[in-house]
């Protein structure tokens, strides 16, 4: 079929690869308008298995999900499947995530973690889902890629880097490496063209610096070992 | 045999010392094993016959349960014993859409109960019995002469319920009434003086020509319900099938009742082993079944059997009254709010309590004890202590620092010392800190004992 014969095919028939795919729901808002101008539909997809790759957790993943995080509609739970350490109460209330939504899981086994994210992910009760599994085969992301499609649900499958090279059913595959002040985020895969160059995306991973010690009703003011630090501050 | 899905051949008998064949399984059927045959004449044909001795208590306990479980259809229901149930479905007709529906809905809604039964639907109880007995499935309506459909019945069915002795019914057979036909066109007052005027009466109460009242069965207060297996289990998937049956018993209990429960409890009787009791709990009350069923099935999933089960009970008290649900015409807005409940169950009763939480804020200045698990959905207590930078990830246990990592100083430090009432006590200087290529980094300075770097989290 040649190029002028498929332009005339209406739109949303066929999906030309150099192009983004326009799914039939709009995305959800990811909070950074430079990454939802590079994902089709202009957001997270809404029932899709979404991979992201990282080092190791705690470079910056969560600061990518909070604006996202922020929003979920109420009465729906937030699942957090096996997380690798623990979720800190206190900065997540102040970064704004409702904690009365959050459903933390934390199964003791491979096979019961994936029982978790299916029964998550069928509910339906769930407004996004977030697993953590080291080892994944082609079948099982095959199966949870299905049941994200199912129920509409996002999945946020967090892996290891060296998962990346696996290949996967996975709508959406995203590469996570900090930088200075600055997440580069890698789409290695999506529903439309490859992307040139990583994305960087100005993320502020630590909140504003409070008050700090002033309010701290048991802290002295700043001792001085700075001498100290400074050992430490090689580099960087 | 109701806790299995296919019993094979297998026959009930009765007497003593020559016992009987009283009832036979279809396959038993199927190879010649007929009721009334004796027992030595069975097992000669076929020799693996499974036996059950005949148990009147488990026959009068089913009836009433079926009278109970029949309580969803109508709330006029009575027990014809040995085995029948009457129910009074005059009033239920317009619900269920006409005789013949609530007959179809009933004859597939029994097997979930491991049942099966002989229906009919007459206007009077007597001539129902009886055309359940010899027509099952006929549905008379109130016709002008509908008692003529009785005509054809065997005469013997006179005798159901003991409203004729056996010695009348020979009579009406030497006399050569073979249906219940012959039976009434026989003079009233020769009956009578043959003392057979137990005939007019019996056939005058089915043609509705004489009062024929019953009492109504009352469902018990407490749900009960046993189901012994056929043979000893040792899994729990056979366990799964049998706990369906009781439950779908418990369901319409419940609906006979207009109530809802949020627990009930699945007892496991072992053969010389104290009996497992699994408590299942819904997360609201309701009598919905596919939802106790899924419950049942985590939980039997989750259990290691100590021994094997020889038979199951379903217990429940504790009724919570439930209004009916209203049909709506923009679906249910309770839906959603049904379903975050019904995921916590299910994760709860295959996880453990203990897996299924969520994280609060906690008055302490200590880090690691500033949070506290809470149960899903409960708010948190506003008011935090007021802090500096906190990470989003805190590592279960502080971490020695790799002294070869490059890490900047970001800001810092701040000093948190708390907590020398408890034994708990720490002094550390905190730092927020980039570790080149992993992030942003949360580390401390021990300073009692001084000298050790901790990592305590990563701001991800």
């Amino acid at each position: 079929m040649s190029a002028a014969a498929l332009a005339t095919l209406p739109a949303g028939l066929v999906w030309r690869a150099d192009q983004l795919a326009r799914p039939a729901a709009d995305g959800i808002p990811t909070g950074f308008a430079a990454l939802d101008a590079e994902l089709p539909g202009g957001g997270w997809p809404r029932g899709a298995l979404i991979e992201l790759f990282a080092e190791a957790p705690g470079i910056g993943e969560l600061a990518l999900l909070l604006p996202t995080l922020r929003a979920v509609p109420a009465e729906r739970w937030i699942a957090w499947i096996a997380p690798p350490h623990l979720p800190y109460a206190p900065a997540l209330a102040a970064a704004g995530v409702p904690l009365e939504q959050l459903l933390l899981l934390t199964p003791a086994s491979h096979a019961e973690r994936l029982w978790s994210i299916r029964q998550a992910l069928a509910s339906g009760a769930c407004a996004m889902v977030l697993a953590w599994l080291a080892r994944a085969d082609g079948a099982a992301l095959r199966r949870l890629q299905l049941a994200a499609e199912d129920s509409a649900t996002p999945l946020y499958l967090f892996r290891p880097l060296a998962a990346a090279r696996q290949p996967s059913p996975a709508s959406l595959r995203l590469r996570l490496v900090p930088g200075e002040d600055m997440l580069a985020v890698d789409i290695l895969k999506r529903r439309g063209p490859a992307l040139g160059a990583p994305l960087r995306l100005a993320i502020r991973q630590s909140p504003e610096p409070g008050p700090g010690p002033s309010c701290h009703a048991l802290a002295r003011p700043d001792p001085a070992r700075i001498a100290t630090a400074s050992v430490h501050a090689r580099g960087g | 045999m109701r806790g299995v899905d296919d019993p094979g051949a297998l026959a009930v008998v009765e007497g003593h010392p020559r016992p009987r064949v009283v009832a036979a399984t279809g396959a038993a059927r199927s190879r010649g094993v007929a009721p009334g045959s004796s027992l030595a004449g069975a097992l000669a044909v076929v020799p693996e016959l499974q036996l059950r001795t005949r148990d009147p208590a488990l026959e009068a306990a089913t009836l009433a349960e079926l009278a109970t479980w029949a309580g969803q259809f109508t709330s006029c229901v009575s027990l014809d014993p040995p085995h029948a149930i009457v129910l009074e479905i005059s009033a239920s007709l317009r619900l269920f859409g006409g005789a013949e529906a609530l007959a179809r809905r009933i004859a597939t809604a029994l097997p979930q109960l491991g049942l099966t039964a002989a229906l009919a639907v007459a206007p009077t109880p007597l001539a129902a019995n009886w055309l359940a007995r010899a027509r099952p499935g006929s549905v008379v309506g109130f016709a002008p002469a509908w008692w003529r459909r009785l005509d054809p019945l065997p005469v013997a069915l006179l005798a159901e319920g003991g409203a004729v002795s056996g010695a009348t019914l020979e009579l009406l057979h030497g006399i050569g009434a073979r249906c219940l036909g012959d039976a009434a066109r026989l003079p009233r007052d020769g009956l009578a003086r043959r003392q057979a005027g137990a005939v007019s009466d019996a056939l005058a109460r089915a043609r509705g020509e004489l009062p024929d009242p019953r009492p109504w069965f009352v469902p018990p207060e407490h749900f009960e319900s046993r189901l012994v297996l056929p043979a000893c289990v040792a899994t729990t998937e056979p366990l799964l099938f049998a706990a369906r049956r009781l439950v779908s018993g418990l369901v319409a209990w419940l609906a006979a009742r207009h109530a809802g429960l949020d627990r009930c409890r699945l007892h496991l009787e072992h053969e010389a082993h104290p009996e497992t009791v699994l408590e299942i709990a819904t997360g609201q009350p309701g009598r919905d079944e596919a939802r106790l069923v899924l419950l049942a099935r985590e939980h039997l999933a989750a259990l290691a059997l100590p021994a094997p089960v020889e038979a199951l009970r379903l217990t429940a008290d504790a009724l919570i009254r439930l209004a009916p649900p209203s049909g709506d015409l923009f679906g249910d807005p309770a839906a959603a709010r049904d379903g975050a409940a019904l995921l916590l169950e299910r994760l709860r009763a295959r996880l453990g309590a203990g897996a299924v939480h969520t994280v609060h804020p906690y008055p302490d200045h200590r880090p690691e004890r500033a949070w506290q698990a809470a149960a899903p959905g409960a708010h948190p207590a506003p008011g935090a202590l007021c802090s500096g930078a906190r990470p989003l990830w805190l590592l279960h246990q502080p971490r020695a620092l790799d002294s070869t990592r490059a890490l900047t100083l970001l800001s810092g430090p701040e000093r948190i010392e708390s907590g020398w009432w408890d034994g708990a006590d720490i002094r550390r200087d905190y730092y927020v800190a980039r570790a080149a290529g992993a992030g942003m980094w949360w580390i401390f300075e021990q300073l009692d004992p001084p000298g050790g770097w901790y990592v305590h989290g990563f701001f991800g």
